[in-house]
């Protein structure tokens, strides 16, 4: 598995690899947390590729609800389909049993998920934290289940149980309930040896010289205690920005050129400038 | 050693599971159902693959994550395994305590006046403790009011965070009810069915007074805003001096101790001396545009001794108060007998405030409450 996420540039450690190896044999959910920027929603998507399965992604944010997340009655649909019933001699209850059946519903990622017809698909709730206590309640029905209720249908099961990957970047705490349900795995910022080669595998045109440098620059930003520290991304960000500038290799004034790379605040760059780029790059 | 005897393996990692459990993970039975499962299904149960599924299995936050290497080693044992120091409470405490001492630059932040303060025990302990002025507490009775505030100021947030909530707020059509109603109607949506917004919860700013002045206290308001933080969503919080500085993250620590870790760092070169006015100037230059907004609610935790102008304090409060909900200033002084807000930097900002009450002890707090509701 680790060979398989490496050639789609993903660098699995072993940790990660056992935990993606039991999300597989046990269908158990995973929840992923780390610092912004560390690739937690790429494993997800690298995990699609790999086994070719579909990618349902659900982007999580405030106020996120049942119709935008589930599903939601075709509501223009149904209209037309009451007025075209009117001169039938079907009676009420038929007629409602026809507009609330599968042809009126519009699948939402999470129904999607669950409905998928010949194989189970990848499902990524990504940012689980942005979301609210309530909403969280409700994927729990989804996760032990993997069964979703529609109060005027009855309960929809999943025929193919769909792999479940969960990012957070701990904004809020998650509730036990949700958190006991799924495998859990941390992912910190890479060794400067694992970040060396993350960035050897996804820009492989990059000479080593100037890519290693970066990842040093970047290493020693995350040291310096930043509002929003660097991750993996910004560093693959300000390599990209330095061949696409022409530089060979990284001194004080590509450093400050591709500074918006790394640098995502007005007050952190303000505190790299006055640390001295230069003496953080010598370092 | 764990390949040749896969029965013993079973209950080795049974043993292991109700270990982790008295350790405080929660590995209850369905966990150690799941380990097992997981041990099973590996393609290979050397020490390391069963380390990294246990560690899956068992964990859940990124505390216990960094706690299990330790624990896995302590059980599984190994040569390089070696004992960790149990870390008492008290000792944490102690640990949290001085910490915000060498934050706060006061030297002496312990409570003065020891022995004209009665030692009291038993059930009245914590009535007395919960009334007891934060800078009169005794040294003995300091851990057991830590405790108390720990617990109380957890709940009293989260009731908070739940209340404030703007319920009053425009309605929708709910197309759904509609339609269900219409159908007996041929599809005539005669009756609109409406249904309510979602509640959104209230914005919370807190500037927290670190000065000298206050050092008695601050340690025990930080506390409290660590519990109020961790409960509100959109809560930004900031301490100040003579300058000020955003500790939002550095609060959004799971555990007060960690929190204190990264406050110490950023608090470098902080200085004794108050200047509100200067603070309030910088918070508005800086920070104003994206904390504040109409349903914000802005509290200052400060005794108002300022040693800047009056006029530009009460300029820079003027300004707060046209952009937010409510305005509440806690003053730890209010509770004493002949206190009255005269000294002029309370004088010129009282105007500005829609709530002005006491911090002093841990019932003050709590009957925040009450003023916040309204």
């Amino acid at each position: 598995m680790v060979r398989g996420f490496q050639e789609l540039g993903y660098v699995l450690d072993r940790a990660l690899a056992t935990a993606i190896y039991l999300l597989i044999k046990l269908g158990k959910p995973l929840l992923i947390e780390g610092h912004a920027g560390v690739g937690k929603t790429e494993v997800a998507k690298v995990l699609a590729r790999l086994l070719g399965a579909e990618l349902i992604r659900l982007q999580c944010y405030e106020g996120l609800d049942v119709s935008s997340a589930v599903y939601e009655w075709n509501y223009q649909k149904q209209l037309l389909a009451i007025k075209i019933q009117e001169r039938t001699d079907e009676t009420v209850e038929e007629k409602v049993k026809h507009i609330f059946g599968l042809d009126f519903l519009l699948e939402r990622p999470l129904l999607r998920s669950i409905r998928a017809a010949n194989a189970s698909p990848v499902l990524l709730v990504d940012e689980i934290d942005r979301s609210d206590e309530a909403f969280e309640a409700f994927l729990l029905e989804l996760l032990s289940d993997f069964q979703i209720s529609v109060p005027e249908m009855g309960t929809l099961r999943a025929t193919y149980r769909p792999y479940v990957v969960l990012t957070s970047n701990r904004t809020r705490e998650l509730s036990d309930a949700l958190k006991r349900r799924c495998l859990y795995h941390w992912i910190d910022y890479p060794s400067l040896e694992k970040e060396t080669k993350i960035v050897h595998t996804r820009l492989p045109q990059i000479q080593v010289e100037l890519s290693t440098q970066a990842v040093r620059w970047v290493q020693a930003l995350r040291q310096m205690d930043l509002m929003k520290p660097p991750g993996v991304a910004e560093t693959l960000d300000c390599v990209q920005a330095l061949s696409a500038l022409g530089k060979d290799r990284l001194d004080r004034e590509a450093a400050e050129e591709t500074l918006g790379c790394v640098s995502k605040s007005a007050e952190d760059t303000a505190k790299i400038k006055s640390e001295g780029i230069e003496k953080i790059l010598s370092q | 050693m764990l390949e040749e005897d896969p029965g013993g393996l079973a209950a080795r990692i049974v043993g292991f599971c109700r270990f982790a459990r008295e350790k405080g993970f929660g590995a209850g039975v369905t966990e150690t159902l799941d380990s097992l499962t997981a041990a099973r299904t590996l393609p290979s149960t050397d020490r390391e693959a069963l380390q990294f599924a246990l560690r899956s299995e068992l964990c859940s936050s990124k505390e216990e994550w960094d706690r299990f290497e330790e624990l896995f080693e302590e059980f599984w044992g190994g040569n390089h395994g070696r004992k960790p120091r149990p870390r008492l409470e008290a000792q944490r405490r102690q640990e949290e305590r001085s910490t915000w001492a060498l934050i706060v630059n006061s030297g002496n932040s312990g409570p003065r006046a020891e022995e004209e303060t009665k030692r009291v025990s038993g059930a009245s302990l914590h009535e007395r403790l919960r009334r007891a002025d934060f800078s009169e507490v005794p040294q003995s009775d300091q851990e057991a009011l830590e405790r108390m505030a720990e617990r109380l100021m957890k709940r009293a947030s989260f009731r908070l965070s739940r209340r404030l909530t703007n319920s009053e707020s425009e309605t929708q059509v709910d197309l759904r009810r509609t339609i269900h109603r219409s159908i007996g109607r041929g599809g005539d949506p005669v009756e609109l069915r409406y249904k309510g917004k979602k509640p959104q919860q209230a914005r919370l700013v807190i500037l927290l007074d670190i000065s000298g002045s206050m050092s008695l206290y601050s340690f025990f308001l930080l506390r409290f805003t660590h519990a109020l933080q961790k409960h509100f969503r959109k809560a930004s919080t900031f301490v100040f001096s003579t300058s000020l500085v955003d500790i939002t993250g550095a609060l959004r620590r799971e555990h007060l101790p960690d929190a204190m870790k990264r406050l110490s760092r950023l608090a470098a070169g902080w200085t004794g001396g108050t200047k509100i006015g200067k603070s309030l100037r910088e918070f508005n230059e800086r920070y104003a545009r994206r904390t504040l907004t109409s349903d914000t609610l802005f509290m200052i935790l400060s005794d108002g001794w300022d040693t800047g102008e009056p006029a530009a304090l009460a300029a820079e409060l003027a300004a707060i108060k046209r952009r937010v909900k409510k305005l509440v200033w806690l003053n730890p002084l209010l509770a004493l007998d002949d206190y009255e807000p005269v000294t002029q930097g309370m004088a010129a900002a009282l105007p500005y405030v829609d709530v002005f009450a006491a911090a002093h002890s841990l019932d003050s707090l709590l009957d925040l409450e009450k003023h916040l509701m309204r």
